[in-house]
C-alpha cells in the first residue's frame, strides 16, 4: 500500500491535486482511498460531485457505534472518500481532531488499499497536522508550491517537520518531491525546480494554470472525470505516474531563510 | 501545601460560604487536585461541604471547543443561586483556547463570575493558584475608607493545620494594641465578608505565601502589609511593632504592648525550667525557619545545642508566636525530661 500526503500553503490547490490524483489513481485500476485532512471538509468534494459527506469526527460523537459506511463514501472511480472535519474557525483543537480521526480509521482497519492520499491543511501547524507523517501513515510527502516565495517558505517549513520527524528511528516518513502548481509566474517552473533541487529532491510535476480545472470545478468534477482527454488532464495521470513510479525518497535538507530568499530574488 | 496551581485556587474558592466553584476541566483533573483536599478536610473540623461543578470536557470539546460546555456548567452553577461563582481552570481549556471570558460576560449570571485562569502548564504552582483566587476576589471590594485600629488577615486557608490556634495567637496581640480583625480573607468567609476587605487600616498576610496578593492589595486600597504572622517569640515584639506602626497608634501603646508582652514570655517560658542546661540536638529542619525559632528558645531556657544531645521532633509547620513555640517546648519536656 502506497500512503501519499499532500502538504502546502493554504489555497495552493492541494485539494485539486490530491483529488485529480486519486481520480487518475482509481483510472489505472487502483483501490484509492481519500483522506481529507482539514477542518474545512471540501478535499473530495469534487470526487463526490459537490457533495458534503458527513465527517468522521461530527459522527464519531453522534454515534454510539460507528461502521465504515458512517464515514467512508465512494466517489468517482469508487475512490473511497474520507474528511475528518474539525472545529469552526477560531474554536477548539484541528490538530487534536486529526489525531482523534487516525486513531478511529486504525481502530476500524479502514487504512487499505492501493494508495491512501493525505490532503493536509496548509501547513504543519502543530503536532496534530503532523500526525499524517508519524506513526507510519504517509511515508511520501509531496509539496504542493508555487513559485510565490510565501508558498515556497511553507514548503520550506514542512520540510524542517520531514527533517525533524526523519531523524527518529521509528519513522518511515519521507519527502517524494516537489509539485509545482504553476501560478503562471514566469521563470517558475525553474525556480521549483532548483528549489526541490537544493532541498535535495526533485520537482516531480509541474501543472500549468489552465481554464479546464475551473471548469471542472464548477461542475463539481475532478478534471479527469469533466473534461478526461484535456491537456489538464494529461498532466495529472502524468503527475500520477511519476509518483507511482518514485522511489526516490528523501529526508530534505530545508532552506534558510536567506537562502530562500536569494533564490526567489534570481527568477525575478 | 505543594501542587498544581488548580489545586491551591481550590484551596482558597471551595471554603467561601454560599460561593460555587467551577472548574472548567475533564473529571480527572478536577478529581485528582480535589483529592488532596478531600483528604485534608476529613482530617480537618470542617463542616462546610465545598460547592464544586465540573465542566467535565470530553474529547469532543477539546477538538470543537468547551466553550459550549462551560457555559452548560456555569448554568448548573447559576442554578444553585450562589452570592458568587468562581470559575477556575486546568491546563485543558488555556490548551485549546477556550475564551472563557467571553463565555462569563455573556453569561446571564455574568454579574456574579468571576474567572481565575489557573492552568498548571503555564508554570505556575499551588502557591500562585492560591495568590491568583485572592487577588480576583479582592477585586470584588470597593473601594472604601479604612476604619480605625482594624486589620484583614490575608491567606489564613480553612484546611491549614493550627489555623485557629495560629489565629487566636494573632488576636491576643492584636489585642494588647486594641486592634480588632475584621475580615479573615478567606477563612470562613462569605461573600460579603470578603467585600469589606477594603475598610481595614492594615492586611496582615498568614506568610510570604501571599506576597502577590498582599501586593496587590495595598497598591489597590493604598492600605499598609505586614508582611507574615509572628515568629516565635521576638517575632511577637516585631509583629507588635509592626502592626502598631501600619495601624498608626501612639508609641507610648506600642511600648506598653511590648513591654506586657515580654513579661508573658517570660511567664511562658518559666515553665520550662526543667529544659535548663539541657543538652538538645535539633536533626532536620522540617520547614525554613523552624531552626531559628528552635534556637531562639534555646538560648533563652539556657540549653545547648549538641550532637550528643536527646534528638528533639521539631514542629512540622513553623510555630506561629508564643503559642506554637509553647507547644514545641512542650513536646521537647515530654521528651527530655519525661523520657
Amino acid at each position: 500500500m502506497r500512503q501519499i500526503a499532500l502538504y502546502g500553503k493554504g489555497g495552493i490547490g492541494k485539494s485539486t491535486t490530491s483529488a485529480n490524483l486519486s481520480a487518475a489513481f482509481s483510472k489505472k485500476g487502483l483501490d484509492v482511498m481519500q483522506i481529507g485532512c482539514d477542518p474545512k471538509h471540501d478535499s473530495t468534494r469534487m470526487l463526490m460531485h459537490g457533495r458534503w459527506i458527513p465527517t468522521v469526527l461530527d459522527q464519531m460523537y453522534e454515534r454510539l457505534e460507528i461502521i465504515d459506511t458512517d464515514i467512508i463514501f465512494k466517489g468517482f472511480g469508487n475512490v473511497r472518500c474520507v474528511e475528518a472535519g474539525g472545529p469552526e474557525p477560531g474554536i477548539g483543537c484541528a490538530g487534536r481532531g486529526i489525531i482523534a480521526t487516525f486513531q478511529l480509521l486504525e481502530k476500524m482497519n479502514a487504512l487499505y488499499g492501493d494508495v491512501v492520499i493525505y490532503d493536509v491543511l496548509g501547513d504543519v501547524v502543530c503536532g496534530g497536522f503532523a500526525m499524517p507523517m508519524r506513526d507510519g501513515y504517509a511515508q511520501e510527502i509531496y509539496l504542493v508550491t508555487s513559485g510565490e516565495l510565501m508558498s515556497l517558505y511553507a514548503a520550506n517549513n514542512i520540510c524542517k517537520a520531514i527533517a525533524r520527524l526523519g531523524e527518529r528511528s521509528t519513522s518511515k516518513c519521507r519527502l517524494g518531491g516537489v509539485i509545482c502548481n504553476s501560478k503562471n509566474m514566469d521563470n517558475e517552473a525553474e525556480l521549483v525546480n532548483e528549489f526541490a533541487t537544493r532541498i535535495g529532491s526533485k520537482m516531480v510535476s509541474f501543472i500549468p494554470r489552465s481554464k479546464t480545472v475551473r471548469e471542472a470545478e464548477v461542475n463539481q468534477m475532478t478534471v479527469i472525470e469533466h473534461a478526461p482527454e484535456s491537456e489538464q488532464a494529461k498532466v495529472y495521470e502524468k503527475c500520477a505516474e511519476t509518483i507511482l513510479g518514485n522511489s526516490n525518497l528523501i529526508i530534505p535538507t530545508p532552506l534558510k531563510l536567506e537562502e530562500l530568499e536569494n533564490l526567489a530574488r534570481k527568477y525575478l | 501545601m505543594a501542587g498544581c496551581t488548580l489545586t491551591g485556587a481550590l484551596s482558597v474558592s471551595s471554603f467561601i460560604k454560599n460561593a460555587v466553584t467551577v472548574i472548567h476541566a475533564p473529571f480527572g483533573c478536577a478529581h485528582q487536585v480535589f483529592s488532596m483536599l478531600h483528604a485534608m478536610i476529613n482530617d480537618s473540623e470542617l463542616t462546610l461541604a465545598p460547592q464544586i461543578i465540573v465542566s467535565n470536557l470530553s474529547d469532543r470539546d477539546v477538538i470543537f471547543g468547551g466553550e459550549e460546555c462551560l457555559a452548560k456548567a456555569l448554568d448548573k452553577a447559576a442554578l444553585k443561586n450562589p452570592d458568587l461563582i468562581i470559575l477556575v481552570t486546568s491546563c485543558v481549556p488555556e490548551t485549546i483556547g477556550d475564551d472563557c471570558q467571553a463565555v462569563v460576560n455573556e453569561h446571564p449570571a455574568r454579574q456574579k463570575i468571576i474567572y481565575i485562569p489557573t492552568s498548571g502548564f503555564l508554570g505556575g504552582c499551588a502557591k500562585d493558584g492560591e495568590n491568583a483566587c485572592l487577588i480576583g476576589l479582592a477585586k470584588l471590594a470597593p473601594h472604601a475608607l479604612p476604619a480605625e485600629k482594624t486589620v484583614a488577615l490575608v491567606g489564613e486557608k480553612n484546611l491549614e493545620t493550627e489555623v485557629e490556634e495560629n489565629y487566636a495567637e494573632v488576636k491576643r496581640l492584636l489585642d494588647r494594641l486594641g486592634v480588632t480583625v475584621t475580615t479573615r480573607f478567606c477563612r470562613n468567609s462569605s461573600v460579603d465578608d470578603l467585600k469589606k476587605i477594603s475598610s481595614v487600616s492594615c492586611f496582615i498576610l498568614r506568610d510570604e505565601r501571599c506576597a502577590a496578593a498582599g501586593k496587590f492589595l495595598s497598591e489597590k486600597f493604598d492600605r499598609p502589609v505586614v508582611s507574615e504572622f509572628p515568629r516565635g517569640l521576638a517575632g511577637c515584639i516585631d509583629f507588635l511593632k509592626s502592626v502598631g506602626s501600619a495601624c498608626g497608634i501612639s508609641q507610648n501603646l506600642i511600648d506598653e504592648a511590648v513591654f506586657d508582652e515580654e513579661k508573658y514570655q517570660a511567664l511562658a517560658l518559666a515553665k520550662f525550667e526543667k529544659l535548663r542546661d539541657k543538652k538538645i540536638y535539633l536533626g532536620a529542619e522540617p520547614f525554613d525557619g523552624t531552626f531559628e525559632i528552635a534556637r531562639e528558645a534555646i538560648k533563652k531556657l539556657g540549653m545547648e545545642e549538641s550532637m550528643d544531645g536527646a534528638e528533639i521532633k521539631l514542629p512540622f509547620y513553623l510555630p506561629v508566636g508564643v503559642s506554637g513555640t509553647v507547644k514545641m517546648l512542650n513536646l521537647w519536656k515530654r521528651a527530655i525530661v519525661y523520657g
